[in-house]
């Protein structure tokens, strides 16, 4: 993965690669090291598997399930488009104009058929001499014009009149151009007109269309009807009305086939090979040409009036496509988990549920550090910053593990990992103190009100000293601790660190003695990405919670915490996640 | 790279100057038309960034150019840090001969990566810049964007609220998540793209 060490990726339970708990989970009771030797190697999630990509997010695409307590992926909810906007105007297209603009603005936006950028309508420059004597100049021509290559609509010969209104402008140039063309063809070699595509494609979709209604009128008897679908009403009636007389004739006799269109007036086209002496200027034509001027896939298949286009001067400029705005809903329960306000110009969310705000988040620095790297690789400040030290094999590296609880109940939370990394290469891991509990959180305005009025309050000296742990890469006083199986490290509030140690494998195997097999070898040989050290954590968190009012409302259909008012019940909450450690060296 | 000895003998002495509203600029930083430049406190501008406030609109009547105060060439947010060796000069349009430069805005809490040339019109609030990008001149970025390093960002491009960005030329690849920029910025934590860059601003020091 091209994230930035460190970083946590989470994994979403709805994968069978990451549904299974590992065994050591259930049967651990209170002991500090983890029972590596329970673990088996099917029942761990393996970072290093080629499907493990798919099962991985960051956390802050993970949305929560309130109604079913889980996190949810992209692969467990599904997706409504809200609205359909263009990304260059900012425009909203209403939904019923959207598929007949080919999902595509129709207001003037164009992007460049030779590398995508957006285009300007730039007026064309005058000769060289009258900026000396700036008159107005005698014809105003106009042309679409790309600010990141060389592309201009003049390689097109398409000039416009005035800087509006470039789609219809457009349009009737290439309707022009596609006229004439044909007409051209036709002249020279009084072959059957060759239509058009879009030509084509118009006279096909009337011709259907009126054999659909057609056939239509006669089958359905609903068709004058005042609903919006005949079909979904014949369909009522035919489920509540029982056998009518219509369906009785219908069921006995056979339906009418449809024909289909068999001239060119009803779009009808057959293959005719290009004449001869076009295709020999087509191939003189490669000859003298450098392998650019010809068009890329990506280029011809941007845009429909592309998917011909051989040469780079026949590029048409492509419509920007539209974007959209989706809502998301949970799969299981299809209750709504996102919902973006329909505004183009701003993210704002009607509705929101985070897998952050609902799940313990884990997060993992080094502890010995001379000069650590910014807690998140994403705030580079200075170039050299980039630098990232490899692992070196062989050598116990010691990292601070911070788990952090967004509820507002004490979590208790145990950890897994397996003893050796799963893959290629095998790196040991210890936790040295898997089992812990994790404060509540509390809402903004605690946190804030007792920094600025209680500084000797005991959990806010503990957050202080995170703070300046994590600005200074020590902490305060005892910068010499030893680390203590067992013992938690540090604790605030809502969070609770401890140390994880790691030895990292070697990348290739010690020199044996004993010749290897061809088939050893093979098996030794690394696969991409094996040198990048990923840990795979299982995380438990559990806890006791106090049934609300609102758990019986209307929405709660559940039965799952049948308990009254007021009762105590306990909740439980697991999945893996993927701390990237960083590259071994060779 | 050697530096000229008095600047490094003051920058031992503090890297930033702290104005009154809380902006640290740094003392290797190269700043043309102070007077043209707004930042709207505990923003950060590191070494080696050179802003270019020089380049504003010219006032139209040159008679009474005197009387008017400082037009705005550049105007940065509140908690936005621009990292080392950035360029941010203002876009600028040739229209019959005569070059015009237009006022840029920068919003809060946007983050610039190392090396980046600006010349957007706009930049909009919690925006995530990568390292070594190009935003050509007149692109507009819109809120809760993020734009990975090393892509060129091309001319009068529009990159909608919520784009991942990458490429050259800049394509849009993806959407950020629905927690963009949530999550952090508490004491003690780690800090998020795209969210409250007020930690970081107090950890450059
Ligand atoms: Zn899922
Ligand atoms: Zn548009
Ligand atoms: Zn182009
Ligand atoms: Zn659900």
């Amino acid at each position: 993965m091209a994230a930035a060490f460190p970083y946590t990726h989470y994994a979403c339970p709805c994968s069978d690669l990451t549904s299974t708990a590992p065994s050591s989970i259930s049967k651990r009771i209170s002991n500090n090291q983890p029972a590596n030797a329970d673990l088996t190697d099917d029942r761990t999630f393996n970072p290093h598997d080629p499907r493990a990509n798919c099962a991985l997010y960051p956390l802050d695409h993970l949305l929560f399930c309130d109604e079913c307590d889980a996190i949810r992926c992209p692969k467990c909810w599904t997706e409504e488009i809200i609205n359909w906007y263009c990304p260059t105007c900012l425009f909203e297209v209403p939904s019923s104009a959207v598929k007949s603009d080919g999902n595509r603005c129709s207001r003037n936006c164009y992007t460049c058929p030779a590398c995508t950028a957006p285009l300007a309508v730039a007026a064309m420059p005058q000769p060289a001499g009258d900026y000396l004597k700036p008159t107005e100049p005698a014809t105003e021509a106009y042309m679409l014009q790309c600010g990141y290559c060389d592309w201009s609509s003049r390689d097109l010969d398409v000039l416009f009149s005035k800087p509006t209104k470039i789609t219809e402008q457009l349009a009737k140039q290439r309707k022009a151009r596609l006229g004439s063309s044909g007409k051209e063809a036709s002249d020279k070699d009084a072959k059957p007109n060759p239509v058009g595509h879009d030509t084509a494609f118009g006279s096909l979709t009337t011709f259907y269309k009126a054999q659909l209604s057609e056939s239509g009128d006669a089958q359905n008897q609903f068709a004058n009807s005042p609903y919006s679908s005949p079909a979904n009403l014949q369909r009522i009636m035919n489920i509540y009305g029982g056998l009518s007389a219509n369906t009785l004739k219908k069921s006995r006799e056979t339906p009418q086939p449809m024909r289909e269109a068999r001239d060119s007036n009803e779009g009808f086209s057959t293959y005719t090979p290009d004449p001869v002496e076009h295709e020999a200027t087509v191939i003189s034509k490669l000859r003298s040409l450098s392998w650019e001027d010809t068009t890329t896939t990506e280029q011809r298949l941007a845009a429909p009036p592309n998917n011909y286009s051989r040469f780079a001067d026949q590029l048409w400029p492509v419509a920007t496509p539209l974007r959209t705005r989706k809502g998301k809903r949970c799969e299981t329960c299809r209750h709504l988990i996102s919902r973006p306000d329909s505004k183009v110009s701003h993210i704002r969310y009607k509705i929101r549920l985070l897998a952050m705000n609902n799940i313990p988040r884990i997060f993992m620095r080094p502890l010995h550090l001379p000069n650590p790297p910014p807690p998140n690789a994403a705030f580079r400040l200075r170039a050299d910053d980039a630098v990232q030290a490899e692992l070196q094999p062989n050598v116990a590296q010691q990292y601070i593990l911070t788990i952090r609880n967004p509820i507002f109940e004490t979590i208790k939370v145990t950890l897994a990992t397996p003893g050796t990394t799963p893959g290629n290469v095998a790196s040991r891991v210890t936790i040295l103190c898997p089992s812990f509990p994790v404060g509540p959180a509390g809402d903004v305005w605690d946190e804030a009100l007792s920094s600025s009025t209680t500084p000797a309050s005991a959990s806010n000296d503990g957050s202080r000293k995170a703070a300046m742990a994590s600005l200074t890469g020590k902490a305060p006083e005892d910068a010499d601790r030893q680390p203590e199986a067992g013992k938690v490290w540090d604790r605030t509030r809502n969070s609770t660190s401890v140390i994880v140690e790691i030895v990292p494998g070697p990348l290739k195997a010690p020199p044996s003695i004993v010749p290897k097999t061809e088939a050893e070898l093979a098996d030794q040989a690394l696969d991409e990405d094996d040198e990048v050290l990923e840990v795979p954590i299982y995380v438990r968190a559990e806890w006791e919670t106090v049934i609300d009012a609102d758990a019986f409302g209307p929405g709660a259909k559940d039965d799952k915490h049948h308990g009254r008012q007021g009762e105590k019940v306990t909740k439980e909450l697991a999945y893996w996640c993927v701390l990237g450690v960083g590259k071994i060296a060779e | 790279m050697s530096r000229p000895g008095p600047v490094s003998r003051r920058s031992t002495k503090s890297e930033y100057i702290e104005t009154d509203t809380g902006n640290k600029i740094s003392r290797r930083a190269h700043i043309e038309g102070k007077q043209n430049i707004m930042l709207g406190g505990k923003s950060v501008v590191m070494a080696g960034v050179c802003l270019r406030g020089d380049l504003h609109r010219k006032s139209e009547k040159p008679a009474e150019g005197e009387k008017e105060g400082p037009t705005t060439a550049i105007s940065v947010g509140r908690a936005s840090v621009i990292a080392t060796n950035c360029t941010i000069r203002p876009p600028m349009r040739l229209s019959r001969g005569q070059m015009t430069f237009y006022p840029m805005r920068i919003g809060d809490n946007v983050f610039i990566g190392p090396g980046t040339h600006v010349s957007s019109l706009s930049i909009s609030s919690h925006v995530h810049i990568g390292a070594n990008c190009v935003l050509s001149p007149f692109c507009v970025i819109k809120e809760s964007c993020k734009i990975l390093p090393h892509t060129v960002v091309p001319p009068h491009m529009v990159i909608p609220a919520g784009s991942v960005v990458a490429g050259r030329p800049a394509q849009i690849v993806g959407e950020v998540g629905e927690g963009w920029g949530q999550g952090g910025g508490a004491e003690g934590e780690e800090w998020v793209e795209g969210g409250d860059l007020r930690p970081l601003v107090r950890s450059i020091k």
